[in-house]
């Protein structure tokens, strides 16, 4: 008995669409992320909670980070600082009225400031941020937590 | 002048490196981006305006208070951690035998966490986080999901939201917080 020989053919995966589906997943990173200016001056661990809830319209959330100068020129007390400066207590109203301005007349009574604090800062600062948001009229606040798992 | 014709040579850019330029870019914004996580615990802080007096039945209020050295005052009671406080609370808000010492109606029922200057923030956000919880889960139970399940309800979808306005209706979810008080020797 003869066997037939069956032609072989290379089974080669074309890979000109790669290129194509690189691009696509590099568009869909460069939409979803957003470059933020990374903090540089103090030291943030968040702390872990359960009961997160997740923000939708996320133009509206604010940024205030609460923690620990690295620099040790800055002192050993906790610190605030907004978009990589260093803003003092007296100085929040401000922040909130630019913030508020940079929001818009439609939007800017529905800011949320999100509080990203280190786990280790006292409650003393927290609560003077508390209550000067409160004056300034920004009164939705988010506590910036990990997912516990 | 006789012109020569040279044989046409098509220009052709070798598509071969599309891809590695392309990956290059990729892990170039995989690792300069951070994705924006806007997750945490939600608080609505009250007006500043002088606090009215307004007369609160003890039997309504559920108090917590967290000293500097960062143990709890719940209902009188010291504690170390807050083991089991999701359960009291829910207990305290529904009380649903009627207990004279619990909350009159879960309407009525308020929770307040009272911390002092010294305390540790990661303390606070604990109490606070238990205590969202076990509100959460009371909402999740009247509608039938989970508290998670209940907290990725989207608002924008007239279904979720009908379960979402049920699930809230005659059980608001009041929580003070006062201000820290300075820390006393």
């Amino acid at each position: 008995m003869r066997i037939q020989k069956k032609t072989t053919s290379n089974p080669e995966i074309s890979t000109a669409s790669m290129p194509d589906i690189v691009f696509l997943l590099l568009f869909f990173f460069m939409v979803t992320a957003t470059i933020k200016p990374k903090e540089e001056h103090l030291d943030i661990k968040e702390p872990q909670a359960k009961a997160i809830t997740k923000v939708k319209k996320k133009f509206l959330v604010k940024e205030l980070n609460v923690g620990f100068p690295k620099n040790r020129k800055l002192g050993d007390s906790p610190r605030i600082s907004a978009a990589g400066k260093m803003v003092n207590l007296q100085d929040i109203g401000q922040w909130v009225q630019e913030q508020k301005a940079d929001l818009g007349e439609a939007y800017k009574d529905q800011m949320i400031v999100l509080i990203r604090a280190d786990e280790g800062v006292d409650m003393g600062i927290i609560g003077d941020l508390q209550l000067e948001l409160r004056k300034h009229n920004a009164r939705k606040v988010l506590f910036r937590t990990l997912e516990k798992s | 002048m006789i012109k020569i014709k040279r044989p046409k040579v098509e220009p052709k850019v070798s598509a071969g490196s599309m891809a590695d330029i392309a990956f290059l870019l990729l892990i170039f914004f995989l690792v300069a981006t951070t994705l924006v996580q806007e997750k945490g615990i939600m608080m609505q802080l009250p007006p500043d305006v002088p606090p009215t007096e307004t007369p609160i039945k003890d039997r309504n209020l559920f108090k917590i208070l967290i000293n500097s050295n960062n143990q709890f005052l719940v209902e009188g009671e010291l504690r170390n951690n807050l083991k089991g406080l999701e359960k009291e609370v829910k207990a305290f808000v529904m009380n649903p035998n009627n207990n004279p010492t619990l909350s009159e109606k879960p309407s009525e029922a308020i929770i307040s966490i009272k911390a002092q200057r010294g305390t540790k923030y990661s303390y606070f956000i604990e109490t606070l986080d238990a205590i969202k919880e076990a509100y959460y889960q009371l909402y999740g139970e009247r509608v039938g999901l989970s508290s998670s399940e209940f907290r990725k309800l989207d608002r924008e979808n007239p279904g979720e939201n009908q379960l979402y306005l049920t699930a809230r209706e005659g059980l608001p979810m009041n929580i003070s917080i006062a201000e820290p008080d300075k820390i006393n020797p």
